[in-house]
């Protein structure tokens, strides 16, 4: 029997195929899609900015842009904010269309990428400037040195990311075991925390979570390691790698590390932190105590560990604020980063940032030092972190690809799901970043 | 009629003429007005739909053209880079990651279609019968579908991601081990599909429920008089009476499935260790992760273009068996 509805039977082969195609498509424009981008209004300085905190950060960076006063014929800026969401694509479409910032914070290594495209217009006059009003003795030592490359500084550092090691004292204690101070340490109370149903070393490489990539990064370079040599060629498989390498291993199989963290997203990990009884110690994001809401002293900074070998180091992401050629004028631009650069401690001042400012004088505020876990950072961190171009010290477009690529992300799920050697899966790691490097 | 006569009166008609044969050829004149008004009326219709054919080719050529740029270039999405002919798509091709990606994608995609199709008829069928509050229950199906993808994904995570997570718990409970569901790559593959399953199946509901409310009743009242059995009736009257719809939703899930980003991604990144990766995750991941323009489009135009070969071979078959 085969019996039809009129409607079915109205059914238009070319409606059907014009409709199958238009839905097939879907990956093909996605993939190619552009974003969003802004008209060009003339003579402005368009200063894009990020969501960096709390909405209240956005509105403190707006009011400080609102407020820059011109001299002569540099015009006034204006303030937007670019959700992260998508945001190299939001840079990408707009900058390519010509309707792009002419001033930005973005992405890390954001300013490395568009320089090698020839979009980036070089800060030296703005670090002149700086020269002069006095704010270049002001920068912390080692902060500025990532961004200067043959042909200049591609950008200004703004502030610090970082990843401290953070520890709950009240699991320490309930456990009996010694803050870790080096690997063994780390190995013994991570037994005894688990014996209590406690994490020892929590991490995550969910969907979204770049944690546990940077936990990789960070024991290699907490071992004098790192993924790229002195002068910047890729060195995966050396020995101090592999060494890091099969300590993490030794650490999944002993369950210091959550056999659940390969999947853990950053709601997972906050969550972890906030619950009283799971994560004791762990490398996690600044400001933990603020984000999960856990203010009560709990939640301590604990000293950086020293490798087998004596290093002592941990992972810094120096984000900043670029400029790009595409500009009504550069010497506008040059005089707007100038001036919000002078206004950065505002922000410090009103508590709402997470991450460390770059200029010593904002370090010294009593809003910034009255909190001990920023002095520790500041004091015990900030002179040994090393960034992702460890053992270089000179940023590049690369490291974009390192920080978000597939390679070390595959890398780190595949150490913390335990089911590989140190070699094999270090190994694998140079093969996917060689493939997706620039030569 | 004879057969003679019946042609003779096809052929007369195909020439216009009266069934007298008093018709007549019209006059060349009345020809001429015609064709002339036929050409204005083609010429109004060509600047009426020329906006919409701007339009149309302006959001689907020009990005289907730019990506076949990208497709046949090594550059970013700001540079179009040095044309490198068809290295990409041969370097996907030969990629591992490529097809781990496929494989994955076809079994998504089977147990995607398959599987919120079960689940929608059994439901569809369920909802025919008077059961209490009906229409508070179809409303309730229809919520996997309606939720934003971002907070079921989110609402599921939290179902299943930790060992201290509902589901885990209660199988601990059961004594069934304590499941890492998105940990595990072949269970985070089973929970994607799962989940897949789950946030589809309102769909295939309501295309099902409207084939069969199309369905006449008496065919069945009929078949019950002669003897035919629930299961029967179910076989060989309700499921050929909605397969033309039935076709037709399967092929749309499955471009729906195959396409599905937000899903995966969402829950499980891909990951772990690229068990959960399809092909439109590898393709973003390609583009926006590992900046490799070229090979992320080529990805998507190989994807599409199996789509459209894959959706005309299915549609065609359709047609054939409505024929038949």
């Amino acid at each position: 029997m085969n019996v039809q509805s009129e409607a079915s039977r109205n059914f238009s082969r070319r409606g059907f195929l014009g409709l199958t195609a238009a839905a097939a498509a879907v990956p093909l424009l996605a993939a190619c899609g552009g974003g969003s981008s802004s008209s060009s209004s003339g003579g402005t300085i368009k200063f894009w900015d990020m969501p960096w905190a709390t909405p209240a950060y956005n509105d403190a960076a707006k009011k400080i842009t609102e407020s820059y006063v011109p001299t002569g014929s540099n015009g006034k800026a204006s303030y937007q904010i670019i959700q992260w969401n998508n945001f190299y694509q939001t840079f990408s479409s707009a900058i390519a269309s010509k309707t792009g910032p002419a001033v930005s914070t973005g992405g890390g290594f954001q300013a490395f990428q568009f320089e090698q495209q020839g979009q980036i217009a070089y800060a030296d006059n703005v670090i002149d400037a700086m020269k002069k009003n006095g704010q270049f003795d002001d920068f912390l030592p080692g902060v500025l040195e990532p961004f200067k490359s043959d042909k200049g500084y591609v950008a200004v550092p703004w502030q610090l990311d970082m990843r401290p090691l953070w520890y709950r004292k009240s699991l320490f204690d309930q456990a009996g075991a010694a803050v870790p101070t080096d690997w063994p340490s780390l190995l013994d109370a991570g037994k005894k925390l688990k014996s209590i149903g406690a994490v020892g070393f929590a991490t995550g490489s969910g969907a979204g979570n770049n944690i546990g990539n940077h936990l990789m990064i960070m024991m290699m370079i907490n071992n004098g390691g790192g993924v790229f040599t002195k002068d910047g060629e890729l060195d995966v498989m050396n020995d101090r790698n592999v060494e890091a390498t099969e300590f993490l291993l030794e650490l999944v199989s002993n369950g210091v590390i959550d056999p659940a963290a390969v999947s853990y997203t950053t709601d997972n990990l906050d969550a972890q932190w906030k619950d009283k009884k799971k994560a004791a110690f762990g490398m996690y994001v600044l400001g933990l105590p603020q984000r999960v809401g856990d203010t009560s002293g709990d939640l301590l900074v604990a000293s950086p560990m020293t490798g087998p070998h004596g290093d002592k180091a941990t992972l810094a992401f120096p984000n900043n604020i670029m400029m790009y050629k595409n500009t009504p004028s550069q010497a506008a631009s040059e005089a707007f980063l100038v001036y919000y650069m002078g206004q950065l401690k505002n922000l410090w001042q009103q508590k709402l940032m997470n991450a460390l400012p770059v200029f010593k004088s904002i370090t010294e505020l009593p809003e910034f030092a009255s909190d001990p876990n920023n002095v520790k950072i500041v004091k015990e961190y900030q002179p040994i972190a090393k960034t992702f171009a460890a053992q270089g010290t000179t940023l590049n477009a690369n490291l974009a690809v390192l920080d978000g690529g597939q390679a070390l992300n595959q890398f780190s799920q595949t150490i913390l799901t335990g089911k590989t050697d140190a070699k094999t899966a270090l190994t694998a790691f140079q093969s996917g970043l060689q493939s997706v490097l620039k030569k | 009629m004879s057969s003679t006569t019946a042609q003779s009166g096809l052929a007369r008609a195909r020439r216009g003429l009266a069934p007298g044969g008093s018709g007549g050829r019209p006059r060349n004149e009345d020809l001429n007005r015609k064709s002339k008004l036929s050409g204005q009326t083609t010429r109004t219709f060509f600047w009426l739909l020329l906006p919409s054919i701007v339009l149309v080719i302006l959001i689907n050529g020009y990005p289907l053209i730019y990506a076949a740029v990208q497709a046949t270039h090594d550059g970013s999405l700001i540079d179009t880079g040095n044309f490198v002919g068809l290295d990409n798509f041969t370097s996907v091709l030969t990629s591992p990651a490529f097809w781990k990606a496929a494989q994955f994608t076809l079994l998504f995609t089977i147990v995607g279609v398959f599987g919120s199709w079960g689940v929608g008829l059994g439901l569809a069928l369920l909802l025919r019968t008077k059961i209490p509050a009906g229409g508070a229950f179809k409303v309730l199906l229809l919520l996997p579908w309606v939720v934003p993808i971002v907070v079921s994904s989110t609402a599921w995570n939290w179902l299943v991601a930790t060992p201290d997570s509902l589901i885990p718990s209660i199988f601990r409970n059961l004594g069934l081990g304590t499941p890492l569901f998105l940990a595990d790559p072949h269970l985070a593959a089973v929970m994607v599909m799962v989940f897949k399953v789950w946030v589809s199946f309102p769909f295939m509901m309501m295309m099902t429920s409207a084939a069969l409310a199309s369905v006449d009743t008496t065919v069945y009242e009929a078949a019950s008089m002669d003897g035919a059995t629930k299961w029967q009736q179910f076989t060989q009257i309700t499921l050929p009476m909605i397969a033309r719809s039935t076709y037709i939703s399967w092929i749309l899930m499955t471009i729906f499935c195959v396409n599905d980003f937000p899903t995966i991604y969402l829950l499980t990144g891909g990951g772990p260790v690229d068990a959960t990766t399809s092909l439109v995750v590898l393709a973003y991941r390609s583009v926006f992760q590992d900046f490799q323009t070229g090979h992320g489009v080529a990805i998507a135009f190989l994807m599409t273009l199996t789509l459209v070969i894959v959706s005309v071979f299915l549609y065609r078959q359709i047609r054939k068996s409505s024929v038949e």
